[in-house]
């Protein structure tokens, strides 16, 4: 019994609620109709899409950075990645590649200075990073207006200048991962293996650099600043380094997501995308100031799994869909409960 | 010595920091209006439209500032309280002022508990009220989508069908508000110089002013001064330092339902799903530019703040049009400066508070410097 | 027995929240809208006919007048219970006549009927103030409206 509690009390019980909500979804499922095989291709894909988003949080979290509500910056740098690759040309699997080589520049520019400005704000880095974020989404929509892209693919059309809303990847690099070594089960199961596998190989490299020495400073900064300027760790450029990751690993991770999904969605697309990576990292157990691989991997399969069936139950069930009020309050009540943790103030 | 002494120059450039943000905003403004064509009488009645639409709920900002927890996002909450007063006020067939009262006093209960709510969560994460209150208002939106979307024609009785969506229930995108509309600017209208002045409007502004103003004397206000300047030596005073963070508030998210109102009566329709999610983040972007920080704002800010602030809103599109040929980019151009606002003040504020702690041992160093001196 | 001790600020509390509720109550009652529809019609009462005039000028409150032919049918939108109706009419001696009557509104009624002609001919108030229920007509279905989420808030320029 005291065991019990104990667990629930670590493990917090909106993650029990939440968890415990998803298997009902799943128990219910094949009574209303619906097929549980396919719900769990779509989780399985929605995790593939979203888990390097998810993954980006990781190294601010461990440098003490707090949540990256900043993440549509990092996707901004995927964005111009994947116009730029596009633009140029590259077609199949090497526009993939190329995306991520354009966008790194990017991602390393835009971090870091938004390093320099949260470094600056030690205390208060969620809420600046917050309005970093939307300002960014909110420049960068004039800047596609105003920059010179000239593919026809991308550009609208009567005007012939200034890109379109939503750019299909087909032909670029739509799906080039998901069909990598696919298989199926059954005619309605599907596991993209390309996917899980590059996310795997983002995790397991997150997991090994946060086990080299730089990667223990991080975790040390984060964990107890005193301590780690006592033992001579330069706090401002560890910050650094891990806000660049971050923003780093937010473009590829939106890269992931349109090569799945099959459209680049600029100017608002990118606005709200840091709450569903955010909630996701707490629902697999993180907190403000403490995250690992395992949170990642729980959280996002749990949130998107809920993303994929709650339509689909609901829908069969109520003939209702209540799933985006659904998802807003999971996701937000979620950061909230994060947020207002006692034991997690101490930063 | 003289390193440590403040000179003339550093005062002039710490005046300038410290308004930073207004005069920025002044130099936007001064481009844009030739560059817009607009004529002086046309911006002059656009601003005394909006004052007169926007200051109640900028005020509501206040009093949580003065008790030191920021700018409050959570105002979206008494806003959606707002907005559900007013749907039923319509869907009862309420007109005219009376409509706006009853509005009012519908909201004030929903308020009053969502802020405390607010209020209760906001103690918890002491030292992140923003962001917590951002997050907040995201969790209630939800919850207010729920009660308005689903349970609206459903579970609570709406009987006009103007009202409801075709399916049957979940109120529709916009709810018509022209039996309110305009009532309150309309009810003692006067011109001068050809601008129109909604005196009633204004009246009622100034009460509100005037209650701020008095409420800062009260024993409560100075209570929440004393928990905004250090919640450790206001609770070693015998001050309930929770409690009188949660009625701050409470305050704020009832005024900011009559706000709500206030605003809507002016615009006539109401988008259900959207009217309350921007009005946070413009409101609280309008006082920035007048010069209010994180921890400090007083009334002047509010009216100054609206002025700089709808001057761009209304300029920035044609401005845009007719400097680029884009009227849209104008637009993301007020959009990305409301953002950009709140992101630079709340980066300066922090980056002064740090310069403020300096300059304090700085001038504590030059004291001491000149007492040894004239021990000496 | 247990006495209910009442505090002297219990007290002002809840003597606020009625005054509040009162007040809610009373502006429920002078704000409720009521549509008035006026008729010029000819109407049979107690096997006695009273015709329509050929032209009638409604005046309620203080509102524009307006005016009706005959069989001619018009609404007004009132606020609140008590209303002030102006009928002026020429008759056949083309003298003019003004008949001012008032009338109260029952808070329950959505839409109320006015007949002229009975007002004018003074058959008292149940006969000529009537209260109408609009017919629901079948409507043809309307496209599903859904929120559209405006994220940016690039539609409010009208902030």
């Amino acid at each position: 019994m005291n065991n019990l509690r104990q667990f629930i009390r670590s493990f917090g019980w909106p993650r029990i609620i939440i968890g415990l909500f998803l298997l009902s979804l799943f128990i219910i499922a094949p009574f209303v109709g619906v097929k549980v095989s396919t719900s769990l291709s779509d989780t399985i894909v929605r995790f593939g899409m979203n888990g390097v988003m998810v993954l980006a949080m990781v190294p601010m979290i461990h440098s003490g950075c707090g949540l990256n509500f900043g993440l549509p910056l990092g996707i901004i740098a995927g964005l111009l990645g994947g116009t730029l690759a596009i633009e140029y040309n590259f077609v199949g699997p090497v526009s993939f590649l190329m995306a991520i080589v354009f966008s790194t520049p990017f991602a390393i520019l835009f971090g870091f200075g938004y390093s320099k400005l949260l470094n600056k704000v030690k205390g208060s880095e969620m809420m600046i990073a917050t309005y970093v974020g939307f300002s960014s989404v909110a420049f960068m929509c004039i800047m596609w207006l105003l920059l010179p892209y000239k593919h026809p693919t991308m550009v609208w059309g009567y005007a012939g200048t200034g890109l379109r809303t939503t750019i299909s990847t087909e032909g670029y690099y739509l799906h080039v991962l998901t069909n990598f070594l696919q298989f199926k089960i059954g005619k309605t199961f599907m596991f993209p293996t390309g996917m899980i596998l590059f996310f795997a190989l983002m995790a397991l490299l997150m997991w090994a650099f946060l086990h080299t020495k730089r990667g223990t400073a991080m975790t040390a900064v984060g964990s107890n600043p005193v301590f780690a300027r006592a033992s001579g760790i330069n706090i401002d450029k560890v910050r650094t380094l891990s806000v660049i990751l971050s923003t780093w690993l937010g473009a590829v991770g939106i890269l992931m997501y349109q090569q799945s999904f099959g459209f680049i969605q600029l100017y608002m697309g990118p606005f709200y995308m840091a709450l569903p990576a955010v909630s996701a990292i707490l629902i697999g157990g993180a907190s403000v100031n403490k995250a690992s691989i395992l949170n990642v991997v729980v959280g996002t399969f749990l949130f998107q799994g809920i993303l994929t069936m709650t339509p689909s139950v609901m829908n069969s069930m109520i003939h209702t869909d209540m799933s985006e009020v659904i998802r807003i309050i999971v996701s937000n009540g979620m950061i909230l409960y994060a947020l207002t943790r006692k034991s997690e103030v101490t930063r | 010595m003289s390193i440590l002494k403040e000179t003339g120059g550093q005062k002039f450039l710490g005046i300038i920091q410290n308004n930073a943000v207004p005069i920025l905003f002044g130099i936007i403004v001064l481009i844009g209006i030739p560059l817009s064509g607009y004529s002086v009488g046309y911006l002059g009645q656009e601003i005394v439209v909006r004052i007169a639409r926007n200051s109640f709920l900028i005020i509501a900002l206040l009093i949580p500032i003065m008790a030191g927890m920021g700018l409050n996002f959570g105002m979206t909450l008494g806003a959606m309280a707002g907005q559900i007063g007013l749907i039923f006020m319509a869907d009862w067939g309420i007109v005219g002022i009376p409509g706006m009262i009853l509005a009012m006093i519908i909201s004030t209960p929903i308020s009053a508990f969502l802020g405390w709510m607010c209020g209760k969560i906001l103690n918890m994460a002491k030292g992140r009220e923003m962001v917590t209150s951002y997050i907040i208002g995201f969790f209630i939106n939800g919850v207010y989508q729920l009660i308005v979307l689903y349970g609206m024609g459903a579970v609570i009785p709406i009987k006009n069908p103007a009202l409801v969506l075709p399916r049957g229930y979940g109120i529709r995108n916009t709810v018509n508000l022209i039996t309110i509309r305009k009532t309150l600017d309309n009810l003692f209208a006067i011109k001068i110089f050809g601008i129109s002045i909604p005196i009633a409007t204004m009246l009622v502004i100034t009460i509100l002013c005037i209650f701020v103003i008095w409420f800062r004397k009260t024993k409560l206000g100075q209570d929440m001064r004393a928990v905004g300047q250090d919640m450790e030596v206001a609770r070693a005073a015998g001050i309930k330092v929770e409690h009188t963070r949660i009625v701050s508030i409470v305050i704020s998210t009832i005024l900011a339902g009559y706000g709500m109102i206030v605003y809507l009566q002016n615009i006539g329709t109401l988008n259900t799903y959207n009217s309350h999610m921007q009005i946070g983040m413009f409101s609280i972007a309008a006082l920035l530019v007048g010069g209010a920080t994180v921890n400090k704002a007083s009334i002047g800010n509010v009216f100054l703040g609206v002025s700089l602030f709808h001057l761009m809103f209304i300029v920035s599109p044609t401005a845009g049009k007719n400097l680029i040929g884009e009227a849209q980019l104008g637009e993301y151009f007020r959009v990305f400066v409301s953002y950009g606002v709140i992101t630079i003040a709340l980066v300066l504020y922090e980056v002064r508070r740090r310069r403020e702690k300096a300059r304090g041992g700085r001038l504590l160093a030059q004291e001491q410097a000149e007492n040894m001196e004239e021990n000496t | 027995m247990t006495r209910i001790v009442l505090s002297r600020r219990h007290f002002f509390q809840l003597v606020a929240v009625i005054l509040i509720l009162v007040l809610a109550v009373v502006m429920f009652v002078i704000g409720r809208q009521h549509t008035v529809l006026l008729d010029n019609k000819t109407i049979e009462h107690d096997g006695k006919s009273y015709p329509a005039f050929s032209i009638v000028e409604v005046k309620i409150n203080k509102e524009d007048s307006i005016e009706l032919a005959a069989r001619d049918r018009d609404k007004a939108d009132v606020m609140g219970q008590r209303h002030k109706i102006t009928v002026t009419y020429t008759d056949k001696f083309f003298e003019e006549h003004e008949v001012v009557k008032n009338f109260k509104v029952p808070i329950g009624y959505d839409m109320v009927l006015i007949s002229i002609p009975a007002l004018v001919a003074d058959l008292g108030q149940s006969i000529w103030l009537q209260q109408f229920i609009p017919p629901t007509a079948a409507v043809a279905p309307v496209v599903e409206e859904l929120p559209v989420e405006d994220d940016l808030g690039i539609d409010m320029g009208e902030f």
